[in-house]
């Protein structure tokens, strides 16, 4: 492998770190919504959710896909031995997704609702809990042998991982809280105000435990934080608490557009971290950035007809946010 | 070295029949229809007639329903490649992936990204931008049409790379993309969305003219179906015979399972062509058949004595299994192609004769019957014809460079069970749901007295928001 292959390879990476943030920050309000939405008040409020994300919830989904695509033609070898590793979890989430997808249509058709808005809060519960496995198992290591993967299908389960699934799943709560707090008005905006305050502190928590538990347990990841890096590193927990501290600061000022904002601040940093102690593994031990990125030709032919994409796609998506902006105040999906 | 051999292959291929059979029923209507859709809005804004609109907006309805189940089960095909197909898509990364993240991003995001505006923008962009939005979500479907029959089709005839430490390579893309089987896999099952759909969107038109209900109203979409159902069905015939050209010079084991073709013709005598048989994998002949002379030189390579390989000339473990299976789906579907036309011309003959005018619509009643008959037709010739496809590629999963035993995942059978069983009850309500709301929503009929919004005038956005419009965000679409 030459500079220019070793190039690329890092070029993708970030690319694909880009999709899935933005995988995570999108989807993950959908299904933040979808979460809080198991609790919400009456079913008035449970078709304002849902008609805040009813634009918008296929195109983040849509991230899902594309991430997908990317991550096999660019990493084939990362593509394959994940999924295979996590058959179960993927497979969940799959299921969840397929039911929070249907929902919003079926429900809308629905004159017994009740089914639907089970199959939307359930489904993306369901999805949420098991994207945290995913990420907790990755994070673990992966066994991987001449043809792939070599461990068992329920590698993935460790109190660890259940860990990062129950961050995971405050996190989109955040993010659904914060999200709503700025579609919505009145009674329902002051009870998403204290949700999303009680979702930060339920994730802060969780987001320490992980962030502690993390280099005791695994070498690759203490090597790398308190190695020569430990300065450059050190100031992305340092940004996220800061992060934290403005978006309760903004909750009780009853920001709307604020808490959104820090709240995606906290998951990027975050994310960051996490890319920084994996890099260059992408799935640790074995598998690398560069053993497992696809051939000079295809990262080049990729990035001509997908990355050159991803700001366009970006415009065209920021031009529905912007056509649909402004305040939901009544339920349904556009019958 | 090749991977070992997994102990749920056969029923990791059974659940990815299964997600692919359910799956490609959604996608069909959604490129047919939004393509529809188009034409209305089209005509709507170049005449004026509101009944353009309120017929843009019904069938839209339906679109909405159906968009919902094909992006739901769209995406587990996606990672199934991954879970289920891990050496496969080790091996095949470097093109196969890189063509999925092409969909990815220039279908599937578009679609996306203007669906919602589409839906429920009717009022808050100025008619041409929503005009534009519709023709992006017809547009990005069509786009994945293209990708996913590309990255298949290269699966049937791979071409454009070689093989390298276990991958294969690309050294030219445009020989990988337009593979020998791609240009003509692409156009005919981007005509059979168009042509299954124009006979959903005609059958249902057909089944309110045959009731009486808002008769002329969908005389003008059945019209437009028909005008549209002249070029594609015999385009779709031409295409069909194009498509197997190419199997009997790409896949000859295949081009022969289809036909019941066993005994390879001697040069300068012609290849009968069995038009009914049992092909007998057993005895590898035919059990019975019923041949027309010449038919299948002429159909396999056009000439009166072209020779065409026999199933013989391979060996059994390199044969296509269920040979009944792949020789009467051809028929079904090759026999539906010729009755849309037949169905075409009948009717065209009916317009001529001017039977399609409301006063006249009521005294065709066969006619009319007929055409609610096709509705399901398309769909199961889509079926049909994948499942030529599909089964007739075995035992490849790349034609001639990779078995389908050593595609698959290690995984024990009882988990790749499970997920099959949980697939399968989730599609059934699905399934059954959709039918129970499109029923209702049939049956609700379209709002004939719905006002359109100006042709004319509106910005790029509304400059004002939904809050001060007084209109619910989402409830915008009632409007």
């Amino acid at each position: 492998m030459n500079d220019v292959h070793h190039f690329l390879a890092d070029i993708w990476f970030g690319l694909i770190g880009v999709l899935l943030i933005l995988y995570v920050v999108l989807d993950g309000f959908d299904l933040g919504v979808g979460i809080l939405s198991l609790g919400a008040r009456d079913d008035n409020e449970r078709g304002i959710m849902m008609a805040c994300l009813g634009s918008v919830w296929d195109a983040n989904e849509t991230w899902l896909v594309l991430l997908g695509g990317a991550l096999f033609g660019a990493f084939p070898d990362v593509y394959a031995i994940a999924l295979h590793a996590l058959y179960i979890p993927i497979m969940a989430t799959l299921f969840g997704l397929v039911f929070r997808a249907v929902a919003f249509e079926f429900r809308e058709n629905s004159r017994r609702k009740r089914m639907w808005n089970i199959a939307f809060g359930a489904g993306s519960l369901l999805a949420a809990i098991a994207q945290g496995f995913a990420l907790g198992a990755i994070i673990s290591g992966i066994p991987v042998g001449p043809h792939g993967f070599t461990g068992g299908v329920f590698d993935w389960f460790s109190p660890f991982s259940l860990l990062v699934a129950v961050g995971v799943v405050f996190g989109y709560m955040l993010l659904g809280a914060t999200y709503l707090i700025v579609k919505t008005i009145g009674d329902t905006q002051s009870r998403f105000f204290h949700q999303a305050a009680f979702a930060a502190w339920l994730t802060v928590v969780v987001g320490i435990g992980v962030s502690l538990w993390t280099p005791l347990k695994f070498d690759y990841v203490r090597a790398k934080w308190f190695g020569e890096n430990l300065y450059a590193i050190g100031t992305l927990p340092l940004c996220a608490a800061i992060s934290f501290g403005v978006l309760l600061y903004s909750l009780r000022r009853r920001h709307e557009y604020a808490p959104f904002a820090w709240s995606i601040l906290i998951f990027l940093f975050s994310f960051i971290g996490l890319a920084t102690s994996l890099y260059p593994s992408i799935i640790p031990p074995d598998v690398t950035v560069y053993s497992a990125a696809s051939s000079g030709k295809t990262l080049v032919f990729m990035l001509t007809g997908i990355g050159m994409l991803i700001p366009v796609m970006l415009i065209y998506n920021a031009y529905q946010y912007l056509v649909f902006r402004g305040k939901v105040t009544t339920g349904g999906y556009g019958h | 070295m090749l991977p070992p051999i997994s102990p749920s292959v056969d029923l990791s291929r059974g659940q990815f029949a299964l997600t692919l059979i359910f799956h490609i029923l959604w996608p069909v209507f959604t490129i047919g229809l939004s393509s529809f859709l188009v034409a209305i809005e089209a005509l709507w804004l170049k005449t004026g007639d509101e009944d353009y609109y309120r017929h843009a907006r019904f069938w839209a309805k339906l679109l909405l329903l159906n968009f919902g189940v094909g992006v739901a089960t769209g995406l587990p095909l996606e990672f199934e490649f991954g879970t289920n197909w891990a050496p496969f898509s080790r091996f095949a990364g470097n093109f196969f992936g890189n063509i999925l993240g092409f969909e990815g991003a220039m279908a599937f995001m578009l679609e996306a990204g203007f669906l919602g505006i589409m839906m429920f923008g009717w009022r808050r962009v100025a008619p041409a931008i929503h005009m534009f939005a519709t023709c992006m979500v017809a547009l990005g479907a069509s786009m994945s049409a293209l990708w996913i029959m590309s990255a298949n089709s290269w699966m049937q005839t791979p071409a454009g790379g070689h093989v390298a430490n276990g991958h294969f390579v690309v050294d030219n893309y445009i020989q990988a993309i337009f593979n020998p089987s791609a240009p003509w896999s692409i156009t005919h099952m981007w005509v059979a969305c168009l042509e299954t759909s124009l006979f959903v969107i005609g059958g249902l038109s057909a089944w309110y003219i045959y009731r009486n209900r808002h008769r002329a109203f969908f005389l003008r979409s059945f019209k437009v179906v028909v005008v549209a159902a002249i070029v594609i069905t015999p385009v779709q015939i031409f295409l069909g015979d194009g498509s197997g050209g190419v199997v009997f010079e790409y896949q000859p084991a295949k081009g022969a399972a289809i036909e019941g073709h066993w005994i390879t013709n001697p040069p300068g005598e012609p290849a009968a062509w069995s038009l009914l048989a049992w092909p007998d994998q057993a005895k590898q002949k035919n059990d019975w058949s019923l041949e027309i002379p010449y038919g299948l030189s002429l159909l396999a390579t056009h000439s009166l004595t072209g020779q065409v390989k026999g199933l013989r000339d391979f060996p059994r473990k390199d044969q296509p299994p269920l040979l009944p299976l792949i020789y009467y789906a051809f028929r079904l579907m090759a026999g539906i192609g010729f009755f849309f036309f037949g169905l075409m011309i009948w009717t065209v003959w009916r317009w001529w004769r001017r039977g399609l005018t409301p006063d006249n619509a009521g005294r065709n009643k066969w006619l009319w019957r007929l055409w609610i008959g096709a509705i399901p037709l398309g769909y199961i010739a889509v079926e049909a014809g994948w499942t030529v496809r599909e089964v007739g590629r075995q035992p490849w999963v790349i034609y001639g460079i990779m078995r389908t035993e050593h595609g698959a995942s290690m995984l024990p059978a009882s988990t790749v069970a499970g997920t099959m069983i949980v697939f399968g009850i989730i599609y059934a309500i699905l399934l059954v749901t959709f039918l129970y709301f499109a029923r209702r929503i049939l049956l609700e009929g379209p709002d004939v007295t719905m006002e359109a919004p100006p042709r004319r005038g509106g910005g790029l956005i509304d400059t004002r928001t939904a809050w001060e419009t007084g209109e619910g965000q989402s409830s915008e679409g009632m409007k």
